[in-house]
């Protein structure tokens, strides 16, 4: 299969929906490791995604001890593709994590961040920064003027909040003709995606073509 | 600027430049190693960029009164400069300062040394085309190798590292593919 | 000089973000650096007192120049401190997603002096290298971090990040483990046995090593 295969079956209704929640997981996980920035949680699909993983795992349970070596081998089969999933949706979760964990505070301070992430996560991240700032208040923080217990000041030419390098490079494949040309702020770079170009640019440059499921992170 | 929480900009902001101080400052005498005294005009001491470049930016009272006069710093003199452009790879970078680019970077912010700002420029491009060489194919620690990584500043260090992983990863991933053929 | 404390410390940070295990808290740093901040307070304090809260920077160009200065080292310790026990923060709650029992490696360590196979007892010596709030904090993050999991039982949240290849593996036992219970019965892990069983089963014992991998 060449990419043109790949490409074409995107675009293509007749892929069975199980086989399309798979491919969106796919890019949903490569696209959360490759990009700087955390993007929008995919409560639809992870739902699919998660209800798909208890079926399968009640299935293992109700077929373990079928001696039928047939049923056997068809077991071996669903569990080595649990275990597949298991990985995906595993490792897309650790990635968000990470992410929200660099800059926590970032993350619960900016609306448009903060409206990505989903409730357990935001639950997570409120956890974590209150535990992080009892930490350090405990550890010295309390013995310092008022003034200077700040969390998130900005005094100084130095924000205490942070959010990610937008501009950092990422290798992104369009799926189709991108209408618009890409402009690179900034610079004066503008360039043209056709469908299967593959092109290294800033995030900032590309977030809204991805977004828009016009082009792919790889 | 760099990441509030980031280690690598608190060791550069810890670097220090010369500066000059415009008018006498009561209690400030710590500063040029006599605390309890006054920092008198004209005084000259080397203070950390957390320090330096906050105060040098400082405009006080009608007449603006500057605080103080910064300098530029030994690492990027003339003499430094004129070894750069004649042998780039031969500098030993970190002896002059461990994060020397971000420490040039942030001097000249606040001077106009376009000159410098090329050289600089040139340098790293130079010295990074043959930090890629040396993380592609070690060559083991033969002496004028060893002497050049020896002599990398922080960000070219990160720089042969991250290349030098990336190409062992590719030949590991390399020599999978082939396994699985 | 001010701000030599904190320096220190950062430089701490800087060989610990290099190391697998954690090295010891440097209490008395910290004890400085945060003193040196009150200090600087004070002196502040004791700056503007003359002014009773009439100070006008412009007016008084040189005192004005003493407060930033102060301020200005203040700041700069209290983000030399956060920038220290971020870093080791961050190298704990790594070993806590590892599945690291830390606190119990950390009472080891003290114990015996020299702990096996972790790296965080090589350099304990007698003492725990945790400060008590570090030790509380990861107790409350090892707490929020299991409830966090429990959201996601399905998925097992600190197993393994490395595609999973082979649903069944062969391990030999490096300790001796107990009874492990698996869809096929019990097994019971003696030293030096060798046992081919289901990845999923056997991630969190390869962790923490009692199990290792044969390829």
């Amino acid at each position: 299969m060449d990419i043109d295969d790949i490409l074409a079956e995107v675009d293509s209704h007749a892929v069975p929906p199980a086989t399309r929640d798979l491919q969106e997981l796919t890019r949903a996980w490569v696209t959360e490791r490759s990009a700087p920035e955390i993007l929008p949680w995919p409560d639809m699909l992870m739902e699919r995604i998660l209800e798909r993983l208890r079926r399968q795992i009640e299935l293992v349970e109700e077929q373990t001890g079928n001696t039928d070596p047939k049923a056997n081998f068809r077991l071996i089969i669903i569990q080595t593709e649990l275990e597949r999933f298991k990985f995906l949706v595993r490792s897309f979760l650790r990635a968000r994590i990470a992410k929200i964990d660099a800059h926590a505070l970032h993350h619960l301070t900016d609306p448009s961040t903060k409206a990505r992430l989903s409730p357990s996560e935001l639950q997570y991240a409120t956890a974590h920064t209150s535990l992080l700032h009892a930490h350090y208040h405990s550890s010295f923080l309390s013995q310092f003027p008022t003034s200077l217990q700040r969390m998130d000041d900005t005094a100084g030419g130095i924000s205490m909040v942070e959010g990610p390098d937008v501009d950092k490079a990422v290798f992104v494949r369009a799926l189709k003709d991108v209408e618009e040309p890409v402009y690179v702020e900034g610079t004066d770079t503008a360039f043209d995606m056709r469908r299967g170009d593959v092109v290294v640019v800033r995030w900032s440059a590309v977030r809204e073509v991805v977004m828009a499921g016009d082009a792919e992170l790889i | 600027m760099g990441s509030y929480y980031d280690i690598d900009a608190i060791l550069t902001d810890a670097q220090k430049v010369p500066c000059t101080f415009d008018l006498d400052i009561p209690g400030l005498g710590y500063l040029d190693e006599n605390a309890g005294g006054d920092i008198k005009a004209g005084t000259r001491v080397s203070l950390p960029l957390w320090l330096s470049t906050l105060l040098a930016v400082q405009r006080l009272g009608p007449s603006s009164q500057q605080l103080c006069t910064l300098d530029l710093p030994a690492s990027i003199s003339p003499r430094v400069l004129a070894a750069l452009k004649a042998g780039p790879k031969t500098v030993d970078l970190r002896q002059l300062a461990s994060h020397y680019y971000e420490l040039a970077a942030r001097v000249l912010e606040l001077f106009e040394e376009e000159e410098i700002v090329d050289v600089l420029g040139e340098t790293f491009k130079e010295r990074a085309a043959e930090i890629a060489d040396h993380a592609h194919n070690p060559r083991g620690a033969l002496g004028e190798a060893q002497d050049f990584l020896r002599g990398l500043d922080e960000m070219e260090r990160q720089l042969f590292r991250s290349a030098h992983g990336s190409s062992n990863a590719m030949r590991e991933w390399m020599g999978e593919t082939k396994k699985k053929r | 000089m001010y701000g030599d404390h904190a320096f220190k410390l950062v430089q701490h940070a800087k060989r610990t973000q290099a190391l697998v295990h954690l090295p010891h808290y440097q209490t008395e740093l910290v004890r400085e650096t945060t003193r040196e901040v009150r200090d600087l307070d004070k002196d502040v304090s004791n700056i503007l007192a003359p002014f009773e809260g009439s100070f006008n920077p412009s007016s008084e160009p040189a005192t004005a120049c003493s407060v930033l200065v102060n301020h200005l080292c203040m700041r700069r310790n209290k983000r030399c401190l956060l920038a220290y026990h971020r870093v080791r923060s961050d190298k704990l709650e790594e070993m806590c997603w590892s599945g690291k029992d830390i606190l119990d490696q950390e009472q080891q360590a003290g114990r015996q002096g020299n702990g096996e196979g972790s790296g965080m007892a090589s350099e304990a010596g007698n003492q725990s290298s945790l400060s008590p709030e570090e030790e509380e904090y990861i107790r409350q993050y090892g707490d929020m971090l299991a409830a966090y999991k429990g959201q996601w039982t399905d998925i097992d949240l600190t197993g393994s990040l490395e595609p999973p290849r082979d649903l069944f593996i062969d391990v030999r036992v490096l300790k001796d483990a107990g009874e492990i219970q698996t869809e096929y019965g019990a097994i019971t892990l003696t030293k030096n046995s060798q046992f081919f069983v289901r990845q999923g089963d056997v991630e969190r014992l390869i962790a923490q090593g009692y199990l290792q991998k044969l390829s």
